[in-house]
């Protein structure tokens, strides 16, 4: 096999697997929501209602495809992609796993190891904004335009604390490669605590875990689609497969950031105080790793369902005021102190 | 009178959220677990808010007041002799009754000298007062326990009284028959009852 093949076989595989999680993901999170609320949530369709998503594909899929007579059709159109395509995008440099020996090469599970991948998923992950802005102002609907500027006001205010917590634990590893932050996180930390992340950065992870809901659009930090307010914010006016493609991409950023987070704080694939990969076959040690990985992920996206059915919204002003005035202090202090730390130490 | 606005003061976990966000985290856990193992269980309606409405259904009052019955007596005769009492009772006028008279050798089907040949409900207009159970002198009509009305055309919901007599035997059949209503007694009779009563406490006083 070739590099160009094993790319691509990671690239697919990483694709659907996306696809799956966030498909499974729209069940959990009705059921997961159903059992907070004492309700029972869809169990009709297939063993315990698992079919759900897929009735809820091929409803979004048969449904007519409007597009509004006022709206502008290029942006309108545009939207859905602008907003999907970064969140497919996003997950290329995090990893899924350590690596895996198959007939004799070693091949990383991550589909590329840039070595400036903080960077790129910033840069990518501020791309979607784009998607509910044009969505929004294409709609040619005054609810669908205040959610996207409400959006474009959150996700600015949030992204700067949350590039300023990225940059503190691209400071702690000293590199900006997600691999090998990954890889640092092995062993023990001060003797007795596993060497993650979270236990370096507390305050850094609680500010992280908070900008990433704001991220995520995901409440209590819901505000472009608060359907109290403004009916669905920037996807008022979408149908069809469109807006299953606006609610798609919601789950692959949380997918993304549930991942970040497992790979920033929580020790990526190591397990603590165990080193798989000592009595483990190399094979069965690059599918162990990827299980370990899963599992943790799969705790943080049930987290963010979790939070969601147990906050309400917060006002428009009071996520404002949590961002300028609480997380973005907070942030800078935390910076400092690492710096601080890291100067005085090393 | 404006009530003042009484400005609540928050303490300090209060407001860093966080404190309180996990609290609230704790108590949404404890729901999802309780409702978890419930559906877990075997069995219909194991979560106690949740009706699985074709498989469990809740217990209806008693008197509950849902499809016509037609009724039948012990011989399995039609109680029913066609007077119209019901008709005439009924506030939404959705009754239709045809007086027959019995032809000779079918009074094994029919409790009274007439019958009624043809007796329709329009279901679209009943209202279910249950006026047509009192008002039946011969309690032949009673208000069932079905309440699963939805039909797919119009013609549908007129029920027949074959449709009626089908339902009385199906909830015959499944126990779930109300029991006859007591006799209301006529007004002059329960009068000279009482004056009867008193006559014999009189008496006794006397003695």
């Amino acid at each position: 096999m070739n590099d160009w093949v094993i790319a691509l076989i990671k690239v697919v595989f990483i694709w659907t697997w996306t696809l799956i999680i966030a498909t499974i993901m729209t069940w959990v999170e009705r059921r997961g929501s159903a059992m907070i609320q004492d309700r029972l949530g869809p169990n009709r369709a297939g063993p315990f209602g698992l079919f759900q998503p897929l009735a809820d594909g091929i409803k979004l899929f048969t449904k007519e495809d409007i597009i509004p007579e006022k709206a502008h059709k290029i942006l309108f159109n545009l939207g859905p992609i602008l907003f999907a395509l970064p969140a497919f995008s996003a997950y290329a440099v995090v990893p899924f796993g350590d690596k895996i020996v198959i007939g004799g090469k070693e091949i990383l599970l991550q589909v590329a190891d840039v070595n400036v991948g903080f960077l790129y998923i910033v840069a990518v992950g501020s791309m979607a904004v784009y998607g509910i802005v044009v969505g929004g102002w294409g709609s040619n609907n005054k609810y669908s335009i205040l959610g996207g500027l409400r959006s474009t006001a959150q996700l600015i205010s949030y992204e700067v604390p949350w590039g300023i917590v990225l940059l503190t634990t691209v400071m702690v590893y000293g590199t900006f490669s997600l691999r090998e932050i990954s890889l640092a996180q092995q062993g023990t930390f001060l003797g007795f605590l596993p060497n993650w992340g979270i236990f370096k950065q507390p305050l850094g992870f609680i500010l992280f875990i908070v900008t990433a809901y704001a991220e995520a659009n995901r409440v209590p930090f819901d505000l472009p689609e608060a359907e109290s307010e403004i009916v669905a914010g920037y996807h008022t006016e979408y149908g069809s497969m469109r807006l299953g493609l606006y609610l798609f991409g919601e789950y692959v950023n949380m997918y993304t950031l549930a991942a970040l987070m497992v790979t920033l704080f929580f020790g990526a694939w190591h397990l603590p105080y165990v080193d798989m990969s000592k009595f483990l076959s190399p094979f069965a040690y690059g599918i162990a790793s990827f299980l370990v990985f899963f599992a943790k992920v799969a705790f943080f996206l049930w987290l963010f369902v979790w939070v969601r059915w147990t906050v309400p919204r917060f006002r428009y002003d009071q996520v404002m005021g949590l961002g300028w005035k609480a997380l973005i202090p907070l942030a800078l202090a935390n910076l400092f102190i690492t710096a601080l730390v890291v100067q005085l130490t090393v | 009178m404006a009530r003042p606005v009484v400005e609540k003061k928050y303490s300090f976990t209060e407001r860093i959220y966080l404190y309180e966000i996990v609290k609230g985290l704790g108590l949404t856990w404890k729901h999802f677990v309780k409702n978890f193992t419930a559906s877990l269980k075997r069995g219909p309606h194991t979560v106690p808010t949740c009706w699985q409405y074709p498989e469990d259904r809740r217990e209806i009052s008693p008197i509950f007041r849902g499809e016509h019955l037609l009724l039948l007596d012990e011989q399995g005769r039609e109680k029913c002799v066609g007077c119209g009492m019901c008709a005439r009772a009924c506030p939404a006028k959705c009754i239709t009754v045809k007086r027959g008279k019995v032809a000779e050798g079918e009074e094994s089907r029919y409790a009274g000298k007439t019958y009624c040949e043809e007796f329709q409900i329009d279901l679209l207009r009943c209202i279910f007062c249950g006026f047509c159970e009192e008002a039946c002198p011969k309690g032949a009509i009673a208000l069932g326990k079905g309440y699963e009305l939805a039909r797919y055309t119009p013609g549908e919901c007129q029920l027949t009284k074959e449709k009626m007599l089908a339902n009385y035997r199906r909830e015959k059949e499944l126990g779930i028959l109300k029991p006859p209503r007591k006799p209301v007694p006529v007004a002059g009779a329960a009068k000279e009852a009482a004056a009867k009563a008193k006559g014999a406490d009189e008496g006794k006083a006397k003695d």
